[in-house]
């Protein structure tokens, strides 16, 4: 087994022990973690591999969060069911936005995502009957054989860990290394007989798949969805996670969301100038470290010839 | 049938509006066209240039013309913070892809806004109209605030200078060549980069010119960045990004649109502009004026 | 090498602070209050004077040696102005500073956030602000949530009350397209429509949460030609319509009645010559009213805290809120939740504003407000409330 395989191994296994320190916090941290980490590394799919920068990413984040609270509260549709509408709605709802989004590049993709999300951020701001309006609701039960925090954390931990397993094949299958390769050169990649913009839809489809599946999470270990998770800063805090990790390293998106929620968490008990820090932070890493963490830490223990 | 005062009221509120969205899009649509970057701390430019009225306006205490010249320092102020973010920072960032361009916007978003705080604190600031101006003009049997007629004046007079020194001037051709061929300008001795700093300058000017005139007429509060860059960013995307006179017919479209949603769909005009803005880049996505780019 | 040194510096202070030791006094442990309040945004206007009176009681508290014994330590956290932001940053305080007792939030929707965030983890939680009645209604209510504001009923029924004094039957109503808006609005009308029939709503405006631009919005009240107005556009909202309109000449046209304490001398402040005159408006608490010795105490105390010749009116909010758990902590003699719980159902106490009960049946404060009509005084630079008197909310609510 490679090292980073043992690397990985070590890491599940340090995850599966939090619960035994009796510490609420971490159990706490640690489904935050790994929800926002599967939510970035969704997002990574498109930026990373594909080259697409999406500025509206919370769209299916927030699509995944009230479909299955919605189900489960409103509706009292049994959890898996819920969990599932919510990831095949994330899906479907990626593929008709993504749809619009592909026939365009670059700054004005960016823009058409943008205001794809803005859009659906206002539906579920103003339609008070179905989402509950600007109050959000509140109230997400539990599912019933997941009644408890830590139990909770073990299924999180389970399908962001399966979630991942997919992800990964995905990428280093030949459909990921077209996707690498439309994201070096789009141009050349449709000369060569690749149709780039459905390769391009399909990882835009997949990735909010993910990222539904991540909000469902959320919406149950918050036991509340609020239409603040669909406006527009939310998506520009995923693109920082990500970035922060690193976008050339498959799990730099974790290290990205475990670095920057506990981070934040460290430096609101100390000052309230969080933001100032966050934007000196994020310039800092835009100028100097463009690899974010995981492609900082690659080129200094780098194998000659190296691998992902 | 409402009264045609009423609407025409209703319209020329649409108008003034229209004209501040119109200054502070200008400067952005004119930084992207130039140097291909889009701002998103263009918002919190015009936020500085209230922030900064509002303090000259304290410092010129009694000084005939005050609010006119706190206007002026204002802006200027806030142009030479453009200067000064482009020409040290922004420039690092041309070579790199725009991903990088636009999370360094969002980060100056971030240490504008708390330097904002830091400086001036949490309060909310208020400055008085002009004393010249604080009337309202009668238009048949309603009223209108004298000094939102001044603004629909100034805006096409600004409108107009600024398209007239591009079209016209040695240094407006220089500009749009850039923004063609930067590297057969440079080639041509043009110093490109100074040309650079000089349009980021005056987008910067634009946009705290627009957060000064608006201080009169609006909260100086913390928020007012992010309130008003969506719709500057709504603006530039239906006029077109980088076109001039999209950004004014833009303006002029989500002003209105603004004002008469209100009257039709009181409660969705929210929705209204974003489906707007989505409808324009689907169908048309270099906007109403734009060049039609390779997609 | 520059940026590996940077990197690894970076890591070992993130590393440090990770490890960094939990404050374990060696002292008496100290009761831990999480107050999370919006202290940025636009919101912060009004969240940071309400966390400076929390900070002032406890101050005070403490140098008479604590309750029970026992210093409180308010943890202060910018909880942001959306209630997503609320949530996570009280879970947080609750998680990892193992706080005891929870209050704060600011807006409707905060409040609803946080409320629920105290059933989940139960904790105590006192809504220092929040005033929207969903808090309290039956369906919402539960052991954990309390309010020491007022709500969106008593303050929307007593501009009722005013308004019905004099003989306006034609009115308007503008107010933030949101919770507390809808309720406050919802709560005037239902109370005129029972008490006045004769009264007609000849318009509703609707402007979102936080509008920089109301003009669109005067033009079509206008229009309708109402007699009066009934506004709940709050503080700092308030300041931008009221600037705004004037030049319309709207408060000479249409007699306005306004919640939202636009007549907090925070707004007087503001606004000064632009602050509309003759019109009737409300304020949590206005420094040259009541004339009792607790309240003038309360003011000086107040003014040497901030060092402000003319301290905020939102101050009173944290402070209350605070007043409240510290004396149900000490009739309960014990920080159990459950056992303060049971103290504070019905607990009376003496604030600076008169005494205020927190009601067992819904866990309601019994707090009027302050009611009166703007006037130039030759006494202060600003405009201020005259006359002006307290509303008792006893009679105003269910």
């Amino acid at each position: 087994m490679s090292k980073e395989n043992w690397i990985l191994l070590l890491f599940i296994l340090l995850l599966l022990c939090i619960p035994l320190t009796e510490s609420r916090f971490y159990v706490f941290l640690g489904t935050d973690i790994l929800i926002f980490g599967l939510f970035a590394v969704s997002l990574n799919l498109l930026l990373g591999y594909t080259g697409l920068v999406s500025f509206g990413h919370a769209t299916y984040f927030g699509i995944g969060a009230y479909t299955c609270a919605l189900l489960m509260k409103k509706a009292s549709v049994p959890f898996p069911l819920a969990f599932a509408a919510a990831g095949a709605l994330g899906g479907i709802s990626a593929l008709v936005i993504g749809f619009f989004c592909v026939r365009l590049t670059k700054v004005y993709f960016a823009m058409l995502t943008l205001a794809f999300s803005q859009i659906v951020w206002a539906m579920a701001f103003k339609w008070n009957s179905l989402t509950g309006g600007d109050n959000g609701f509140v109230g997400v039960p539990f599912p019933q054989f997941l009644d408890s925090k830590v139990r909770f954390y073990y299924f999180t931990l389970g399908v962001v860990a399966g979630s991942l397993f997919l992800l990964r094949k995905v990428v280093n299958s030949p459909f990921g290394r077209i996707l690498t390769t439309i994201r070096e050169n789009p141009e050349r990649t449709e000369f060569i007989g690749i149709h780039v913009k459905l390769f391009q839809l399909i990882a835009f489809m997949i990735s909010g798949v993910f990222a539904a599946i991540a909000g469902a999470l959320f919406g149950i270990f918050n036991h509340s969805v609020f239409p603040d998770i669909l406006f527009w800063p939310a998506s520009a805090e995923v693109l920082i996670m990500t970035l922060l990790g690193g976008i050339y390293n498959f799990f730099g998106p974790v290290v990205g969301a475990a670095v920057l929620l506990f981070v934040r968490m460290q430096v609101t008990s100390y000052t309230e100038h969080w933001p100032v820090i966050l934007g000196f932070t994020l310039a800092f890493l835009l100028f100097f470290f463009p690899g974010g963490i995981m492609g900082f830490l690659q080129a200094r223990f780098a194998r000659p010839g190296g691998n992902r | 049938m409402p009264d045609p005062s009423f609407l025409l009221l209703q319209s020329l509120n649409g108008l003034t509006y229209a004209m501040f969205l119109f200054l502070i899009a200008s400067g952005l649509s004119l930084i992207f066209g130039i140097l291909g970057i889009l701002n998103f701390a263009h918002g919190s430019l015009y936020m500085l240039g209230a922030y900064f009225t509002q303090q000259f306006v304290s410092l010129f205490v009694d000084a005939p013309g005050q609010f006119w010249w706190a206007v002026l320092f204002a802006s200027l102020t806030v142009a030479a913070l453009g200067a000064v973010i482009e020409r040290f920072f922004l420039r690092h960032l041309y070579a790199r892809e725009e991903l990088y361009q636009l999370l360094f916007t969002y980060a100056l978003v971030l240490i504008l806004a708390d330097f904002a705080k830091i400086i001036w604190g949490t309060g909310q600031f208020s400055v008085s109209r002009p004393a010249l101006l604080k009337g309202a003009v009668p238009i048949l049997d309603q009223f209108f605030p004298t000094y939102n007629l001044v603004i629909i004046f100034l805006g096409p007079c600004i409108a107009f200078t600024f398209w007239f020194t591009l079209l016209r001037t040695r240094w407006g051709r220089k500009i749009r060549a850039a923004a063609l061929d930067r590297e057969m300008l440079s080639s041509l001795g043009v110093h490109v980069n100074r040309l650079f700093t000089v349009v980021f300058f005056i987008g910067a000017w634009l946009a705290g010119l627009g957060g000064a005139l608006v201080s009169p007429v609006s909260a100086i509060v913390p928020g007012m960045d992010v309130e008003v860059i969506i719709n500057a960013f709504i603006v530039v995307v239906i006029g077109g990004l980088g076109s001039f006179w999209g950004t004014f017919l833009g303006s002029l479209i989500v002003g209105q649109v603004y004002a008469l949603g209100i009257l039709v769909f009181p409660r969705l005009s929210l929705a209204f502009i974003y489906v707007l803005m989505a409808l324009v880049l689907i169908i048309r996505p270099w906007g109403l004026l734009g060049r039609p780019l390779q997609r | 090498m520059r940026r590996s040194l940077m990197f690894w510096m970076v890591l070992s202070l993130v590393t440090l602070a990770f490890f960094s030791p939990q404050t374990a006094d060696a002292q008496k442990k100290p009761i831990l209050v999480g107050f999370p309040m919006i202290l940025s945004g636009g919101g912060a206007l009004f969240g940071k004077p309400s966390s400076v009176g929390a900070e002032m009681f406890v101050k005070e508290i403490n140098a008479k040696g604590g309750i029970l014994g026992r210093p409180i330590e308010l943890i202060v956290r910018d909880c942001g102005n959306t209630p997503e932001e609320a949530t996570r940053v009280a879970r947080e305080i609750i998680l990892k500073e193992k706080v005891d007792f929870l209050v704060g939030g600011l807006t409707a929707s905060q409040g609803l956030a946080l409320s629920e965030v105290a059933k989940t983890e139960k904790v105590l939680y006192i809504a220092p602000i929040s005033k929207s009645t969903a808090m309290t209604d039956p369906d919402k209510l539960h052991p954990y949530v309390f309010r020491a504001a007022a709500n969106t009923n008593t303050e929307g029924r007593s501009a009722a009350v005013f308004m019905a004094k004099h003989p306006w039957t034609k009115i308007a109503t503008l107010g933030p397209d949101y919770e507390y808006g809808q309720m406050v609005t919802k709560a005037f009308v239902e109370w005129m429509k029972k008490n006045k029939p004769q009264v007609q709503i000849v318009h509703q405006g609707w402007p979102k949460l936080g509008e920089t631009d109301y003009t669109p919005f005067i033009a079509p009240l206008l229009a309708a030609k109402p007699d009066a107005a009934f506004l709940s556009l709050w503080g700092g909202h308030f300041v931008t319509f009221a600037k705004q309109a004037k030049p319309y000449g709207f408060f000479e046209k249409v007699k306005v009645v306004a919640a939202g304490e636009g007549g907090s001398p925070e707004t007087g402040m503001s606004l000064k010559d632009d602050l509309p005159l003759g019109i009737t408006t409300n304020a949590y608490d206005v420094f040259y009213y009541p004339d009792t010795p607790e309240h003038k105490s309360y003011v000086e105390r107040l003014k040497a805290y901030t060092k402000q010749e003319y301290p905020p009116s939102w101050a009173i909010t944290g402070y209350i809120a605070v007043q409240f758990l510290a004396e149900a902590i000490k009739k309960a003699n014990s920080t159990d939740t459950m056992k303060v719980i049971k103290a504070l159902e019905g607990l009376t106490i003496n604030t600076p504003i008169g005494k205020q009960t927190m009601r067992a049946k819904d866990h309601q404060a019994t707090r009027g407000q302050v009611w009166g009509t703007t006037a130039k005084v030759p006494e202060y630079p600003f405009p201020i409330l005259r006359p002006v008197e307290y509303i008792p909310a006893d009679d105003l609510m269910d």
